[in-house]
């Protein structure tokens, strides 16, 4: 694969635009001063392949719907009623969610491995850094795969609009109130969560930002500082409000079946996120060629072992073809179910970094952004841009 | 594909451009504008004279004072002071006290002819504000929550005083502190929500 040497954005620039988490732990530059190069063909075919998968989960949730498989794809009972109703409306527009994919550069071909459709992160980075270092860098004749931004800004007004046009969206706008939330203490995802705020905003919503847990609730509806909102994006994922916060699960489904506000991303995204999804997606399109093969029962081949609800590789492993482990990250994970993929190898450079893809999804494909680290790619892995030549 | 862009069209874009100058600070400042709107604790009442001496009420919401509006059938609009709505609101008590008062009997006939200025006062309201101290002799009689819905000039007009003023309703019964053990065991740069 080729990458192009870039000098990275100062530190002192990353905090004036409000992104704070610049450094790992490990005191490591989490902003890559590398970008991935792609050619023409590479980014269109990571954009189809997006469009075409997103086509396929709606096909494959409408499956699960119908036969009742909340179950098997390990949904919690208690958020089962509000998947059903948010499926029901298009007034529950899903706002974005991000592919992850192994393959697509060197002439491998893209494979799913993962759709985070709920609480996707990574956002700041691919929509906005990686301009900023096109710009530091002065590569401005070059093009890039990437309208995470302006996609959004669409995407927000069609919650109003609830078609494909957005220009009417001045006069269906009712001044309806848009709160946006993330928890106390996690500065990625409250920037995350800002960051939408700032786009919504533009798009011409009333905003503003709340933590969680000062966020009130009752059956009427979700208020803050008295103001009530009829809208409200939570940057916490469903299957943690389920099964942390059950009496949260209950007040939700209430003020949704009273229709007092809407929940962004919709409850359906939890369809979306839980690996065993996969499983019935392979089902339906056996030997589909962006899909890898996925089973409830080990695999007779090289295949990674993921939790059906994990999150940046936790309790993630690789098994070979006895499934016998040969890498593993422990996490808090474990005891969730499980499913195993057909492992492919992520591409990789010389030194040894390997790269997965994570294609933004808001209504279209709309960017493409890296992160790189080992064989698992997991909350250490770093954020490479990419240009095209 | 139309997506690849080159940077000098996307900085064209209203708002990434300032993100890219200011970030995230560019909208911070609107925080402290729309952080809250407190409370609502009075009523803005506006009511129209629509024959000699008849009253309606033309359209209310909620205020952090309250103030009633007069429009007189002869065109010109007056403020009515402190002293005026006391005033009016006495007579009404005592009309409601000796069992008077349009608002309270159940076989008055106003959909047409409208009230009289101090009735149309009690039913908006702000009259169910300042007039609290009428208590319950006028809130629960059954005549007066019909009467009152007919004292509005437009049944939206009712409508719409209703639902703004549950709006602004405080329920006693909202629960938080959601997730706020999360919030403070949290605390590295690296949570496992992002996926």
């Amino acid at each position: 694969m080729k990458l192009l040497q870039v000098k990275p954005l100062s530190k002192e620039y990353l905090v004036k635009i409000g992104f704070l988490w610049h450094s790992d732990i490990d005191g490591s530059n989490y902003i890559a001063d590398e970008l991935v190069v792609l050619s023409k063909q590479e980014a269109k075919a990571f954009e189809d392949a997006a469009n075409e998968l997103y086509d396929m989960f709606v096909e494959a949730g409408d499956f699960i719907i119908e036969n009742n498989l909340f179950h098997e794809i390990g949904i919690p009972f208690n958020l089962v009623d509000l998947i059903k109703k948010s499926w029901e409306s298009d007034v529950h527009w899903h706002l974005y969610g991000r592919f992850d994919f192994a393959g697509g550069i060197d002439g491998a071909p893209i494979k799913l491995l993962e759709f985070n459709a709920d609480t996707p992160t990574a956002l700041f980075e691919s929509a906005i850094l990686q301009w900023a270092i096109v710009k530091e860098n002065n590569l401005q004749e070059s093009a890039q795969f990437n309208f995470i931004y302006e996609a959004l800004l669409d995407n927000f007004k069609r919650i109003v609009t609830l078609s494909e046009d957005t220009s009417n969206f001045e006069e269906l706008y009712e001044g309806w109130n848009f709160l946006f939330s993330s928890i106390k203490g996690n500065i990625k995802e409250e920037n995350t969560t800002r960051f939408l705020e700032y786009i919504a905003k533009n798009a011409g919503f009333n905003t503003n930002f709340a933590y969680i847990d000062e966020v009130e609730f009752d059956e009427e509806g979700i208020y803050y500082q008295d103001k009530k909102y009829e809208l409200w994006f939570k940057l916490i994922p469903w299957e943690d409000i389920a099964i942390d916060e059950p009496d949260l699960a209950v007040l939700l489904t209430s003020i949704v079946n009273n229709q007092e506000a809407i929940i962004f991303n919709p409850a359906y995204t939890l369809m979306f996120q839980s690996k065993a999804f996969l499983k019935v997606l392979w089902d339906l399109f056996p030997n589909h060629p962006l899909l890898l093969e996925t089973s409830f029962e080990p695999l007779n081949k090289m295949q990674v072992r993921k939790p059906i609800f994990g999150r940046e590789g936790g309790d993630v492993a690789i098994l070979n073809e006895r499934g016998e482990v040969l890498e593993e990250k422990k996490d808090v994970y474990g005891s969730l179910k499980m499913v195993y993929q057909e492992y492919v190898p992520l591409p990789g450079d010389e030194r040894g970094n390997f790269y997965q893809a994570g294609v933004f999804y808001a209504y279209e494909a709309c960017g493409v952004g890296f992160r790189r680290g080992g064989k698992i790619i997991d909350n250490m892995s770093k954020f490479v841009g990419h240009i095209i030549e | 594909m139309k997506h690849l862009q080159t940077l000098s069209h996307t900085l064209k874009v209203a708002g990434f451009s300032t993100f890219l100058l200011f970030g995230l600070n560019a909208c911070s400042n609107s925080h402290n504008d729309s952080l809250q709107e407190p409370q609502a604790k009075g009523a803005f009442v506006v009511i129209e004279e629509v024959a000699p001496k008849k009253y309606k009420i033309k359209e209310e919401f909620p205020a952090n004072e309250t103030r009633i509006i007069l429009k007189e059938l002869n065109g010109t609009e007056h403020v009515l002071t402190k002293e005026e709505m006391d005033k009016l609101i006495k007579q009404e008590a005592a009309k409601i006290e000796n069992n008077s008062s349009n608002l309270t009997n159940p076989n008055a006939q106003i959909e047409n002819g409208g009230l009289s200025l101090g009735e149309a006062i009690l039913a908006s309201a702000a009259g169910a504000i300042i007039g609290s101290w009428i208590g319950n002799k006028l809130f629960n009689n059954p005549a007066y929550q019909k009467h009152r819905q007919t004292a509005y000039k437009s049944p939206s007009a009712y409508y719409k005083s209703v639902e703004s003023f549950k709006k602004g309703k405080v329920s006693t019964t909202k629960r938080s502190g959601f997730f706020s053990s999360k919030s403070t065991k949290k605390s590295g740069f690296f949570g496992k929500f992002g996926g």
